[in-house]
């Protein structure tokens, strides 16, 4: 038994209630309708939403950087490892053709 | 690099979102908490916060990265509030009553309670890496945790699994 | 006169940067692989991951130095369960598209030994390196690399000897 497979098999996903969709859609509708704050609380509201879409857009591209530097990582581990591999056979071809001659 | 327009995710249809992602994010809280009720009730919340903040992000990539990191972080939240699962080592957890062998439909049973006996971190290091087939880099994003933090709690966590399992299967080798 | 020649050059210019990835289609392999290794990078996920490449770590300033300025990296890797699982038809596929003149088969190996064979191709644009492309078959694996623009082959393959991986003497006869 390989552990790894198994704890992929055993932690499927598996899907919500089948009203699950439908219970959202009605909590969102149900939500209150934000009344409408003092200037200077919309004003400060507005800043720390603009904060937090930096910082949620910080960290997308920060995940993606790092997404993107793993992936060139083993782009090049393979492609080097490849070309690598073949050079080494074809000096052993020369090595061993020398050898012959 | 994907185009950014300023509400390119928020463009998309909501529902679809929520029938589109909500089996992951079901899934994740479920493994993690083991309570049907509760991670649904986690998965409803973790779905109205993406409606409300659904305008700031970009791309349908963007949208499932933050539902994973949502989800991931209001989960350990969830236990560190209720303090519902002490954090024990497995070597006092009792042994699964029926020893199970390869092919038993209950292996997957046993090994989804085992995980479940993890401490917290670990836990989600594994559901993710398991369930959602991140890579480390990726976990480590979405827990904002060094990345080798997370390989050393990946081993540790396979080790002791590995270990528990042995051990209810006795001598065969996992 | 002037105007034509500036055409002419200006055109040569954007067919030297335009760089074109090879139309490989991997669809059927695919459904047969039991693990695929998949990256494909554009030009602009590279200038990305070049920011967070260490000038630091000496592999990683090595290969920030040989990525900058590439357009593409692709690189498809396929694992089969057993033998037989591709055919030589299979892989005269891949090579049909490297068959054109801007095109050179640089170096082709062939084991009996161990049943790996590696073939590399070179895109000639005038007197530099456009491209690369590298088909390496092996009884259950397939690799297929396709990189864009002017590459070092020098430093790609020295990276690839010992980039995490412990370098092998070549035994040399007497």
């Amino acid at each position: 038994m390989n552990l790894e497979d198994e704890l992929r098999s055993a932690l499927r996903r598996r899907e919500p209630s089948p009203d699950f969709t439908d219970r959202v859609l009605a909590r969102v509708s149900a939500a209150p309708a934000p009344h409408a704050a003092r200037p200077w609380v919309r004003w400060v509201a507005a800043l720390a939403a603009s904060v937090l879409l930096a910082a949620g857009a910080v960290e997308y591209r920060h995940y993606q950087g790092e997404r993107a530097k793993s992936q060139v990582l083993l782009a090049v581990r393979i492609a080097g490892g490849t070309l690598h591999k073949a050079q080494r056979k074809v000096q052993m071809l020369h090595t061993a053709h020398r050898s012959v001659s | 690099m994907p185009q950014r327009a300023p509400s390119a995710a928020g463009a998309l249809d909501f529902a679809g979102l929520v029938r589109q992602h909500q089996a992951m994010v079901f899934s994740v809280a479920w493994h993690f908490l083991r309570d049907h009720a509760l991670a649904e009730e986690l998965a409803q919340e973790v779905f109205l916060s993406l409606h409300q903040h659904l305008a700031t992000l970009e791309s349908p990539e963007h949208v499932q990265f933050w539902l994973r990191k949502v989800t991931a972080n209001r989960a350990l939240d969830v236990v560190r509030r209720q303090q519902r699962r002490p954090m024990v080592s497995l070597e006092v957890v009792p042994e699964p009553v029926a020893a199970t062998s390869a092919g038993d439909p209950m292996l997957g049973e046993t090994l989804r309670k085992l995980v479940a006996t993890l401490p917290e971190k670990a836990r989600m290091v594994v559901i993710l890496r398991y369930q959602e087939d991140l890579d480390p880099t990726e976990i480590a994003e979405v827990l904002s945790i060094p990345v080798g933090t997370v390989k050393s709690q990946l081993q540790r966590a396979l080790a002791l699994l590995r270990a528990k399992m042995s051990r209810s299967h006795g001598e065969k080798a996992i | 006169m002037k105007t034509a020649a500036f055409l002419i050059a200006f055109l040569a210019f954007a067919g030297l940067s335009a760089g074109q990835q090879v139309k490989w289609n991997y669809d059927k392999l695919a459904a047969r692989a039991s693990e695929t290794v998949d990256v494909s990078l554009d030009g602009s996920l590279l200038r990305l991951a070049t920011k967070f490449l260490s000038d630091d770590d000496a592999d990683e300033a090595k290969v920030k130095k040989l990525v900058a300025g590439l357009k593409g990296i692709y690189v498809k890797s396929f694992e089969f369960k057993k033998e037989g699982e591709y055919s030589a038809a299979d892989v005269d596929a891949f090579r049909a598209p490297l068959h054109t003149p801007d095109w050179q088969r640089i170096v082709g190996v062939h084991s009996t030994e161990d049943g790996e064979d590696v073939e590399v191709y070179i895109k000639n644009e005038g007197k530099n390196i456009g491209g690369l492309a590298i088909i390496a078959t092996e009884p259950k694996e397939l690799t297929l690399v396709n990189i864009v623009g002017a590459i070092d082959l020098d430093t790609l393959s020295e990276l690839g000897g010992h980039f995490g991986i412990p370098e092998v003497e070549v035994e040399k006869k007497k």
